[in-house]
């Protein structure tokens, strides 16, 4: 559409050149996207991305220790002999959850200030007289972001991998939690920058951005937690087996938006039901119902808000100033 | 879809018509119209608080207009703003700097924002750098640069597309006196190089000297538009031209007096004891010319014949007067 205009505009201008000193070429989204260049020049540059990542790995190796101290211990006392899977497992959940914290808080504050930022230092206005479109800008800001969080979670590989040495865990567990932290960091990550399109300081969109962040990974599941009490007071009355499967599902869909839940529900199903996708589940009352591994419906659930929080970026962004 | 206005825009690079801004209850700019000609130096000169910078972020499409309709090269600024960004090259009256970038890398971002290919821009950079003499700090912070270099730095990037227009908003304003000049010759060059420049200041001095077309704008009206010398008749009708005489004072006056143009012949005070009458004069230059040979044809003894030439800050501080508080 903005192409053809281009186009006839060329055509029907009364004094437009096109084969001018330069050649004007529509930039490639990602492989040429000045913003990501230019954030990752700045943000890799002197020492600060090695200190984050060295405060990082401390703060996970710490963490690791102190779990395989705990796990190891607990192991032992219990069964007299250590039961060396259930190290591995605790161990690798252990540093799944350390991440996913990490990942939650260091993911919105590279975005948060993404595009306040460019406002507090001046240099919105210049960006946005430039050829250069909301969509690339906003992108930029989120891959450069996603790709140094890529960096701490490979980097944290070797940690994890740790728990290879005990057993208990396979590579479909490492490949789905890392599905699961990118997708949370991808999703953080937008809510970022939509704050940070929004608010007119950093900081207000941090906060914003944290609140938000801190609600989905601990808010919700306490909220959960109560109305399943509830519920499962509710539940003792007896119900139908139709209401029975409803209740099941509407639990596993709100479960499915908290990553912690999912994380290890995924694991339970995996370990209890040995699949990744669907499996089928029998109720107290005898009556079977198919329901996938919760790794699904989350990514799924997370992908399409980090979509809709791109698409509105992008609008707030498109707005003239009143 | 896209209009593109054929009329007078051969002849004029920025046209706006009535336009207006209004802020809640305040009118920023109040039914404005401006021509700026093609190759023109163009001072956009007012008080602070004028409507300057509100005029010029409606032609850079930072905000909307309320009413009125502008166009930069022929296109509309409301309807084909890509168009014009790429026609424009725009300097706010702050310096937009990132504080973890390198003065090559600034130039190099902003090149690669406006499209150019990765394989020109080293070239072009350079270029650039040399163009404002900061060749010398190319591997250094944007930070560490002083006011005047982020300035020429600023300046450089608004050419980094090869725009046809340069819309500068106080280009000199905080800076010493030396970084002044230095701006002012870069203008000065840019306007060589065939860019039409459209800048504002609220300082006429910086104008006066480097500009081909004046715009005073006051509380968001448009005071007076031309060139210099249209606006200097415009508002100066009469040429002040004082004369000092040895002797024959009266002789003088007389004469002066039934010369075509002359309106008022007065005494002024004398100076280091030598007698000295003011013209009032309304004339062209040979005019002018014309009053000093009739006082040479009588023979009467002029020592110093000067022409008051009221400078553009009288020029502006008579249109801007009473208006502003």
């Amino acid at each position: 559409m903005e192409e053809q205009a281009t186009q006839t505009t060329i055509e029907t201008a009364p004094e437009h050149k096109p084969d001018r000193k330069f050649r004007y070429m529509p930039p490639q989204l990602v492989t040429d996207n000045p913003v990501i260049l230019k954030e990752l020049r700045g943000r890799m540059r002197g020492a600060r991305a090695f200190n984050v990542l060295t405060i990082y790995l401390f703060l996970l190796g710490t963490f690791t220790s102190l779990i395989y101290v705990a796990a190891s211990e607990s192991a032992v006392s219990i069964g007299g002999q250590a039961n060396v899977g259930e190290i591995g497992r605790t161990l690798f959940g252990g540093v799944v959850a350390i991440e996913m914290v990490l990942v939650s808080f260091i993911a919105p504050a590279f975005t948060s200030g993404a595009i306040s930022g460019e406002r507090e230092h001046q240099t919105y206005d210049l960006l946005r007289t430039t050829l250069l479109p909301s969509h690339s800008l906003v992108l930029g800001k989120l891959l450069s972001s996603m790709l140094y969080v890529v960096l701490l979670l490979t980097a944290a590989i070797p940690l994890q991998s740790i728990a290879f040495f005990f057993g208990g865990v396979a590579e479909t567990e490492l490949i789905l939690s890392f599905v699961i932290l990118l997708a949370t960091a991808l999703l953080f990550s937008t809510i970022g920058i939509y704050f940070s399109t929004r608010a007119r300081r950093t900081l207000s969109a941090s906060v914003l951005t944290y609140s938000v962040a801190t609600f989905i990974t601990f808010g919700l599941p306490i909220i959960i937690g109560s109305v399943m009490i509830a519920l499962g007071l509710w539940y003792n009355g007896g119900q139908s087996s139709g209401a029975q499967k409803v209740l099941l599902y509407v639990i596993g869909g709100v479960l499915c938006t908290n990553p912690a839940a999912t994380a290890l529900l995924t694991q339970y199903v995996l370990l209890n039901q040995r699949t990744i996708g669907a499996f089928s589940y029998t109720l107290t009352n005898g009556q079977q119902v198919t329901l996938i591994s919760p790794w699904i419906p989350f990514t799924i659930i997370y992908l399409a808000l980090t979509a809709v929080f791109f698409v509105l970026s992008i609008r707030r962004m498109g707005k003239l100033e009143e | 879809m896209i209009e593109s206005r054929n009329m007078s825009s051969e002849e004029y690079v920025i046209e706006t018509f009535g336009l207006v801004k209004r802020y809640g209850k305040v009118l920023a700019v109040d039914d404005l119209s401006l021509q700026v000609p093609r190759g023109a130096v163009y001072g956009f000169v007012g008080p602070n608080g004028a409507g300057k910078t509100t005029t010029m972020r409606i032609l850079t499409t930072l905000i909307s207009p309320t009413a009125g309709e502008s166009y930069v090269t022929g296109y509309s600024v409301t309807e084909s703003p890509r168009e014009v960004r790429r026609a424009i090259g725009y300097m706010p009256d702050f310096f937009g700097v990132y504080d973890d970038m390198k003065v090559w890398e600034y130039l190099d971002f902003f090149a690669a924002c406006y499209e150019i290919p990765e394989r020109e821009r080293p070239a072009l950079v350079d270029d650039l750098l040399a163009l404002v003499d900061l060749t010398h700090r190319r591997d250094d912070m944007v930070e560490k640069l002083s006011r005047g270099m982020k300035q020429r730095l600023s300046l450089a990037r608004t050419l980094a597309h090869d725009p046809k227009v340069l819309i500068l908003d106080e280009p000199a304003s905080g800076l010493d006196p030396r970084a002044r000049i230095e701006i002012r010759e870069l203008l000065v060059e840019m306007a060589h190089m065939g860019k039409t420049i459209f800048f504002s200041s609220h300082i006429l001095a910086d104008v006066a000297e480097i500009c081909t077309h004046l715009g005073i704008i006051e509380t968001g009206k448009m005071v007076a538009q031309g060139t210099v010398e249209e606006i200097r008749r415009q508002l100066i009708p009469t040429r002040e031209i004082t004369i000092t005489l040895l002797d024959r004072v009266d002789e003088a006056k007389e004469a002066l007096a039934h010369i075509e143009g002359v309106t008022t012949v007065e005494n002024m005070p004398d100076e280091h004891g030598r007698k000295r009458i003011q013209v009032s004069f309304s004339g062209d230059d040979e005019g002018v010319s014309g009053l000093l040979q009739a006082l040479s044809s009588r023979g009467i003894p002029v020592v110093n014949f000067t022409e008051e030439t009221d400078d553009l800050e009288t020029v502006f501080m008579r249109a801007t007067k009473g208006i502003v508080s």
